[in-house]
């Protein structure tokens, strides 16, 4: 269980995240404007979107449910518990009896199974639509990100994300193909988990009405956007604090805690200009393609297994 | 006192069964109920202090046979079996009594009271008899009693389906028969105490292990036994479904445990193996069919494939740990497996009891006459949303844990195993990453088919919540499915004692309110401090919601749903088939999707831009290559035989007179 201190840590950083996850998505958004050579949105235009959502009236379709009221919370308060769990600025996890990646994996299912289930619950029929990609997509990349976060705890020789983290924050140059792989793997499930272009299955936008948000509004989509932002902070996280630990607090100081915040941003900032290379030099894909690339992703877990196996 | 109560308890339902035989409809109905859950309450007790305290309880009383005395033994792993099946027994007897009345009045409902109670009795007796005559007597009482709920309903489907089942246990209890006999050969004694001590040559060892896997796997419905288990599961009452796929497959399990483990001692590796890769294809092959079902019932049926195949899961690395000398291993590959088999008995039982409920309501199995019952029938959409969350293993409940320990074992398996082991585990593990992601998917859809959205016929519309002694058996089943999650580190340890019990080594697996699988540096959980977090964490979006709350207008409710402008109506929403289609196209081969032409669209063809067909259900590709040619090649030889069968009279007399001389001459010789 965990001290007063990881506590606070664990807190800390959940408030932070959220607090961070509208900046990352104006962040975005400016990227997005200035590879179409547009101005674009000032960079805190995501939280007056989301001030400004929070004062509309909210309307509710008549087949909707409590699950269709119910789901922004859920989705806010499970994504801030994972938020919670990773290792950010430290190698261990602040809640380490909830950081492992078996837990990891299923909250994030908790999070698919409400966002899916609201969609049905609205009566829409795209969100219906959406709801169903975003459970097929749920098990084409739960096997990739599966694998590939097993065989990291195999070369760690532990499930706790903190002792991941620490082992390949180490460098002590173990299975050096194997590492890499896995972070390529990885790498990749974050992405496709972030929803960005070619991967917007489920919240397509121009196909779907943005599938299983099509009929929320005001606080109800306001939290949403912003638990949206927070998944894609908390999937980049992942892979900065789990697999690219490199600046973060060995002993848990003033100083060093503020170095790793200062690497932390750093990293996060350049993760996104990646994200937003690649989303904005990508078009649109069908869904049916999707499951190629899935399946690619796969092989390159499968290829860290073996590497693992015979010891590259 | 374990063994009184445990009389008791049977005592109780064999009476609650006479008496519903000879007693009015009604009075039958409640007398059933509250023999039913008497006999769960006493049953309970029995078993719960063997659990506590590890110890085997004991008594032989002679039977009427000289070569077979009944033994009864009450060890840990039967006590388990003993409060699993108790507790549901309890829950499906109070929900039964209100289903019955409403459901099935005045159509036997004496005769159902009387083989439920059978039925449960002779589970009861299956898991605590030590005796292979009467294990094999009890086995086959519990498919017999079960047979005659599966045909209850007297339909077409009933019977045929009933035929099946009967016809798969008795092949699976004719292999467990011989894989007895066997042991009977070399020990010269009926008793499973003797069976134990023997020392059996390897080859004949592996011959019994093999009867048996196989005989029970039938029972427990693994692929590929488990065509049965789709049909006769869904053509009995719910009450009885839910005791079918909640309890009586599990006695599969146990009989896999009990001759592998506690007869044999698991000698051999790939005996472990084989269980594990069986149990890996039908937790895939489970859930990818069951996405294909729009019958609610036969879509939960499916599950229990995918289900038994986790269990076998955690059983088959015990047995690799047992045989390896990895004793930690296989206590952890056990605690995972015993978990997981309380768990999927209390949420599938949950389950069977809230489609149930449905089906009262709709009268029919047909998830796509129903949806909109999350107004109307409020509480069962509950409990039957804690048992979808309970089976998809979303955290905090009963099923992640479970499936946690199974992901444990597999990492434990894969790091210090055999070469094999380090390839195969970590295999295993994704199958099982495939098969809860698909379960996910499978119970939104079952889920938000059946409860959500608008109403899709007019007595989904009409419908009214269940009364309240169908809505309380379903409440205790859901309250244990939060409190086997959140309680994890009560019940964790309650299934090291009958893995110690098992392996002879003893795993340490909780300390305060973590879990963990032996080694706290391999992983940690808790799952009380993850309700804790979700519940107060629910506070941060309430708050954020709340700053404004004041300047926003109040919710507009019932709006129409955005149709691009037409007019929406609950046919445009997603249906059961059409949300689960992206995995009928991405898993194609594994459905075995045929197209066929056919004349009338042939001709009508050339007017017609395109004309779309679909079938209705999915063709199981074990129907088409494995039951299909057996069922014809029963027919061939059927119609070869009838030549015997001439009609002359006086053939028939030769016979008789044939027959008499092979014997006399057999006798004299």
């Amino acid at each position: 269980m965990p001290n007063f201190l990881q506590l606070a840590l664990a807190i800390a950083q959940g408030a932070a995240l959220l607090l961070l996850a509208p900046i990352v998505s104006g962040f975005c958004r400016v990227l997005r404007a200035k590879i179409h050579t547009r101005t674009g949105p000032p960079l805190l235009q995501d939280y007056r979107d989301i001030l400004k959502l929070l004062k509309r009236q909210e309307v509710v379709p008549k087949g909707a449910g409590l699950i269709f009221r119910a789901m922004p919370f859920i989705l806010m308060a499970t994504l801030l518990l994972v938020a919670m769990s990773l290792p950010v600025l430290t190698f261990a996890s602040p809640l380490s009896a909830i950081g492992n990646l078996f837990t990891f994996v299923y909250l994030l299912a908790l999070v698919r199974f409400f966002f899916s289930l609201s969609g049905i619950d609205s009566g829409s029929s795209f969100a219906g639509i959406g709801a169903s990609r975003e459970t097929t997509m749920g098990a084409l990349m739960e096997p990739v990100i599966l694998l590939a976060l097993f065989v990291a705890a195999l070369l760690a020789g532990s499930t706790n994300l903190g002792q991941i983290s620490a082992s390949f924050g180490s460098l002590s140059g173990g299975l050096i193909a194997a590492e890499i792989a896995v972070m390529a793997a990885v790498a990749f499930a974050v992405f496709v988990e972030m929803g960005k272009v070619p991967y917007d299955m489920a919240e397509a936008e121009q196909e779907l009405q943005e599938g299983p948000l099509t009929e929320y509004s005001g606080p109800g989509l306001a939290l949403l956007k912003w638990s949206i932002s927070l998944k894609q902070v908390v999937m980049a996280t992942l892979l900065i604090g789990v697999f690219l630990p490199y600046g973060a607090a060995a002993t848990p100081t003033v100083a060093t805690l503020l170095w790793a915040a200062l690497a932390f941003l750093i990293k996060l900032a350049v993760v996104f200009v990646v994200v937003a290379l690649i989303e904005n030099s990508s078009a649109r894909n069908r869904f049916f393609m999707a499951s190629r690339a899935t399946w690619a992703g796969f092989g390159i877990a499968t290829l860290a297994l073996v590497f693992y196996l015979v010891g590259l | 006192m374990p063994l009184t109560l445990f009389a008791l308890s049977i005592a109780l339902y064999v009476a609650g069964a006479l008496a519903s035989l000879v007693l009015p409809e009604r009075a039958a109905s409640r007398m059933t109920a509250v023999s039913g859950a008497l006999g769960g309450v006493a049953g309970f007790a029995a078993a719960l202090p063997v659990l506590l305290d590890g110890e085997p309880v004991t008594a032989t009383l002679a039977g009427p046979f000289p070569f077979a005395h009944f033994i009864v033994r009450l060890d840990p792993l039967s006590a388990l079996m003993v409060l699993t099946i108790s507790l549901v027994s309890a829950a499906v007897a109070v929900f039964g009594a209100a289903y019955v009345e409403e459901e099935y009045a005045s159509r036997g409902i004496g005769a159902m009271g009387f083989f439920m109670n059978l039925f449960i009795a002779s589970m009861l007796l299956v898991v605590v008899c030590d005796n292979a005559m009467w294990f094999i007597v009890f086995f086959e009482a519990m498919s017999l009693t079960s047979y005659f709920l599966v045909v209850f309903e007297q339909d077409d489907e009933a019977v045929s389906a009933g035929w099946l089942y009967f016809l798969i246990a008795h092949a699976g209890a004719i292999l467990v028969l011989i894989a007895f006999l066997l042991l009977f050969a070399v020990t010269g004694s009926l008793d499973f105490a003797a069976f134990r001590g023997a020392a059996l040559p390897a080859p004949l060892a592996t011959v019994v292990f093999l009867l048996a896997f196989f005989g029970f796997g039938a029972k427990a419905g693994m692929v590929p036994l488990h065509i049965w288990l789709p049909r006769a599961h869904p053509a009995a009452p719910s009450h009885a479904s839910a005791l079918l796929s909640g309890v009586m497959i599990k006695i599969g399990v146990f009989g896999i445990i009990k001759v592998s483990i506690d007869l044999l001692g698991a000698t051999t590796v790939w005996w472990g193996v084989l269980v594990l890769v069986f149990g890996a294809v039908s937790s895939v092959l489970g859930v990818v069919w069951a996405l294909a079902e729009h019958d609610i019932k036969r879509l939960l049926a499916y599950h229990s494939v995918e289900n038994i195949g986790i269990i076998l899961m955690g059983v088959g690395i015990g047995m690799i740990g047992i045989a390896a000398g990895q004793p930690a291993l296989a206590a952890l590959g056990l605690v995972a497996g015993l978990y997981h088999l309380l768990n999927h008995a209390v949420f599938k039982s949950l389950l069977f009891l809230g489609a149930g409920s449905v089906i009262t309501r709709i009268q029919s199995k047909d998830m796509g006459r129903m949806g909109g019952l999350l107004h109307v029938m409020p509480w069962t959409a509950l409990a039957f949303l804690i048992g979808a969350l309970g089976i998809c293993a979303v955290p905090p409940l009963n099923g992640f844990v479970s499936e946690w320990f199974t992901y444990q074992s597999l990492f434990l398996a894969a790091l210090h195993g055999s070469s094999l082991l380090r390839l195969l585990a970590p295999l295993s593990a994704v199958m099982l990453g495939i098969a809860s992601a698909l379960a996910v998917m499978c119970f939104v859809k079952a889920f938000g088919v059946t409860f959500s959205g608008e109403p899709r016929s007019a007595p989904a519309a009409a419908a009214t919540e269940v009364g309240w002694p169908m809505l309380s058996g379903m409440g205790l089943l859901a309250a244990c499915c939060v409190a086997f999650g959140v309680g994890a580190p009560v019940i964790a340890p309650l299934m090291r004692d009958v893995a110690t019990s098992l392996t002879g080594h003893r795993i340490e697996v909780a300390s305060g309110l973590v879990v963990f699988p032996g080694d706290a540096g391999i992983g940690v959980l808790s799952t009380p401090l993850m309700a804790v977090l979700l519940l107060g964490l629910a506070f941060v979006p309430l708050v954020i919601v709340g700053l404004y709350a004041g300047r926003r207008p109040r919710p507009r409710i019932g709006a129409e749903v955005w149709a691009c402008g037409y007019a929406p109506d609950a046919g445009m929403s997603v249906s059961a088939s059409g949300f689960a289609e992206p995995i009928k196209v991405l898993f194609r081969p594994l459905y075995g999707v045929r197209s066929w032409t056919d004349a009338r669209l042939e001709a009508t063809r050339p007017w017609f831009a395109a004309i779309p067909a679909g079938a209705a259900w999915t063709e199981q590709l074990w129907d088409r290559w494995l039951l299909a040619p057996l069922g014809r090649g029963v027919q061939i030889a059927g119609e070869r035989m009838q030549v015997l069968q001439g009609g002359d009279f006086r053939i028939y007399c030769l016979y008789i007179v044939a027959a008499l001389i092979v014997l006399l001459a057999a006798a004299v010789g």
